[in-house]
């Protein structure tokens, strides 16, 4: 009680000291306050335009044979190509099903068209000679191609085209 | 504790025991301030980020080419923006329209607005504007009357390749309209060009049939130097009518059809020629040919657009404005800029389907002077500009702003101020009419590039938004166009803020085209950017795909530039 007595009688005493200065402590921080938010407002070079993170950069078209496809196979993190028809598809998204221990794994770096085809995932499905030719399609019956077909169609879905497969000895065709 | 007490207590009442009759005006000033600048806020007209990427690469790219860059409005995997999906009467709003041809541009106009709405059935007008203060109107009937009328005029006498060297006027358009209808091929031609190269156009498009107006055509001497030439119209002034313009001079002529546009229209039945050819049994529409002025002294390019191209170019117009912005019978476009330049051409279509009100002035087509392209009234909401004409007014706009240190100081805070909020103040708040101007880069052909800074400038003097494209020979429309509410001004590294050198760009590619570039010598596309010769392809380009013979990039937003 003693603080508020004290303060009350000084109050009291007090004579008005009220001036008409500009230059008092009080309008020195408002217009400090105020040039502040003016700046802030009107003068303060706005942020640079937002810009978004680098694009990846594009993947560049190749002509694989089936020797320079093989090292496609999904082995230490490489991506994972698999080719259909011709076409050579990145189906490294897809990597726990054609990559390393997946169950089309046999598939990875290779022609899959005659295993797609057929449904089987066997090695006999795949061509064995990496110089030789590529595998015609020969011997498959109307339904099976229509199942390749398939196939194609959800691969053109899910996955990009990244490259075209030939023979050895046919690049520049 | 007391004490601190006391001390805390006695500064805060002696600090605001200094309150006078000026704290009281800060205070109302910072207050004030404050409100103001929270109450007049307004967020972005777009999203920052659609204008940080504006075209989407292909994730595969072929070797020597750069990706393929889509517009965010189409998509790689979808097509690209075809047609003008045109329904018929009562189709559903969901069904697939077809993408209709020049025709349908026409009908489009007479039929009024379709969607629902205050403006449904609402009609543009169709006015040429005469000096400053004289417009004159034309009715859409009589329009619709003239086409059907010419066209059957020349079809009856036996036209195919219809020249046309008219300046910007309705009879241009109502010929072109009239081939469309007609079966018969429009071949367009620049106005106002030296007698040898009139003929040598004729020659090489094999016109049969030239529509021209008095004292602008050579008569005689195509006539002795081109054989072929079966039929002439005349467009005669309201002043000169009276000539008998039908008469072919002694010796000269003989075997052309000579006839003039006035006598053709007064002559036929006053019922005639009121309602358009039938949809139902209509024949394929039939090219449009145009030739591309390059550099001053080079032979024109001659390119055989399909209507097609140019309906897609069109539909690529009319999906660039943003919905609420859409061109609509309240809007006054105007071609300050030759019609024989497909870009103007294709937005006067573009103009003429959403059924906007389309002035044409004569003097345009040459004037490199907006003051006067725009004086006459009606004044335009949406004009086409050519970058020379542009960059005249903002010289002598800023030649005079810059005399002052006030106006000089405003004129950047507002350019800044555009620039950097990215909100575009409402024209209509500074009483002006002006909107927006379409503005284009002649790829090949030495036009002047306008700076993004020169772009700001422009949008505070004008107080209209600008769009700037690139267009090229085979490409009808645009190739690639800044996005309607870009407003970012970029200065060089070097120039600062200044006025020094600022970048320039084009924008996205549009709804028609994809862009992609191939490796031409030093330019190749690599780790840092995109760039080499630009290749444009899609279905507004003559041809599928075109070379445009420029070295170009794309910038960190994905934007096209010049190298």
């Amino acid at each position: 009680m003693d603080y508020v007595q004290q303060r009350v009688a000084q109050m009291a005493s007090q004579t008005d000291t009220s001036s008409s200065a500009l230059l008092t402590p009080l309008n020195a921080i408002l217009l400090s306050l105020l040039a502040y938010t003016a700046y802030a407002f009107l003068l303060r070079p706005a942020p640079p335009p937002p810009s978004l993170p680098a694009e990846e950069p594009a993947v560049v078209f190749r002509t694989f044979t089936p020797r320079t496809l093989l090292p496609y196979n999904g082995a230490d993190g490489s991506p994972v190509y698999l080719a259909v028809r011709g076409r050579v598809f990145d189906v490294s998204r897809g990597r726990n099903f054609y990559g390393p221990g997946g169950p089309y794994e046999n598939f990875a770096g290779r022609d899959a068209s005659r295993g797609l085809a057929c449904g089987s995932f066997d090695e006999e499905m795949l061509t064995k000679d990496l110089d030789g030719a590529l595998d015609s399609l020969e011997g498959l019956e109307a339904s099976e191609l229509e199942a390749l077909r398939g196939w194609e169609e959800r691969f053109e879905e899910k996955y990009l085209v990244v490259g075209r497969l030939v023979a050895v000895g046919e690049e520049e065709k | 504790m007391a004490l601190l007490l006391l001390q805390l207590d006695e500064s805060v009442t002696g600090l605001f025991g200094q309150w006078n009759i000026w704290t009281s005006a800060l205070f109302t000033v910072f207050a004030g301030f404050l409100t103001y600048q929270f109450v007049t806020r307004q967020d972005p007209d777009t999203h920052p980020f659609l204008l940080a990427r504006q075209a989407q690469g292909s994730p595969v790219r072929q070797p020597g080419e750069s990706p393929v860059y889509r517009p965010q409005g189409a998509p790689h995997g979808m097509p690209l923006n075809a047609g003008l999906n045109v329904k018929e009467p009562g189709a559903s709003k969901w069904s697939r329209g077809r993408d209709g041809d020049l025709r349908d541009v026409w009908r489009q106009a007479i039929a009024g607005v379709q969607d629902d709405g205050p403006n449904k059935g609402k009609t543009g007008r169709i006015l040429t504007v005469l000096g400053t203060d004289k417009a004159i109107e034309h009715s859409l009937e009589d329009v619709t009357r003239q086409i059907n009328l010419i066209g059957q005029h020349i079809a009856d006498q036996g036209g195919n390749r219809v020249a046309i060297y008219l300046p910007n006027s309705v009879e241009l358009i109502a010929t072109l309209f009239a081939c469309a209808f007609h079966n018969l091929t429009a071949v367009i031609l620049p106005f106002d060009e030296p007698t040898d190269a009139v003929i040598s156009m004729l020659r090489r498009s094999a016109a049969d049939t030239v529509v021209t107006a008095p004292g602008s055509f050579p008569f005689d001497v195509v006539v002795k130097n081109y054989p072929s030439l079966r039929q002439l119209v005349w467009v005669v002034d309201e002043g000169s009518k009276h000539l008998d313009w039908n008469e072919v001079p002694e010796g000269t002529g003989g075997a052309v059809n000579v006839s003039t546009w006035q006598d053709i229209i007064n002559d036929s039945p006053v019922d005639a020629g009121k309602e358009l050819p039938s949809l139902e049994g209509q024949r394929e529409p039939r090219d449009i040919t145009v030739f591309w002025q390059s550099k001053p002294g080079q032979q024109e390019e001659m390119v055989r657009f399909t209507s097609a191209n140019l309906v897609s170019g069109i539909a690529a117009q009319l999906f660039a404005l943003p919905t609420a912005q859409r061109l609509s019978p309240a809007d006054v476009f105007l071609p300050a800029d030759s019609l024989a330049n497909t870009h103007t051409l294709v937005l006067t279509l573009t103009a003429l389907f959403s059924n906007a009100s389309v002035a044409f002035n004569s003097v345009a087509a040459q004037a490199d002077d907006l003051a006067i392209a725009t004086r006459g009234s009606p004044s335009p909401t949406v004009l086409v500009a050519t970058p020379a004409a542009l960059l005249k007014t903002h010289k002598e706009s800023l030649a005079r702003i810059n005399a002052s240190f006030l106006s000089r100081t405003l004129h950047r805070l507002q350019v800044r101020r555009i620039a950097q909020s990215g909100v575009f103040p409402n024209p209509a708040e500074n009483n002006k009419k002006l909107r927006l101007i379409l503005t284009a880069e002649r790829a090949g052909a030495d036009t002047p590039l306008l700076t993004t800074s020169v772009l700001g400038d422009l949008r505070v003097l004008t107080g209209a938004r600008i769009m700037y494209a690139l267009t090229a020979a085979k490409v009808a429309g645009a190739v690639a166009q800044t996005a309607f509410y870009d407003y970012r001004v970029y200065e060089s590294a070097n120039g600062g803020a200044a006025g020094g050198e600022s970048e320039a760009h084009f924008g996205p590619p549009v709804t028609s085209t994809e862009i992609l570039f191939r490796d031409s010598g030093v330019h190749k596309t690599g780790d840092e950017g995109s760039r080499g010769e630009i290749i444009v392809r899609g279905p507004s380009v003559a041809g599928n795909e075109a070379a445009l013979g420029v070295v170009g990039r794309t910038r960190a937003d994905n934007t096209i530039a010049y190298v």
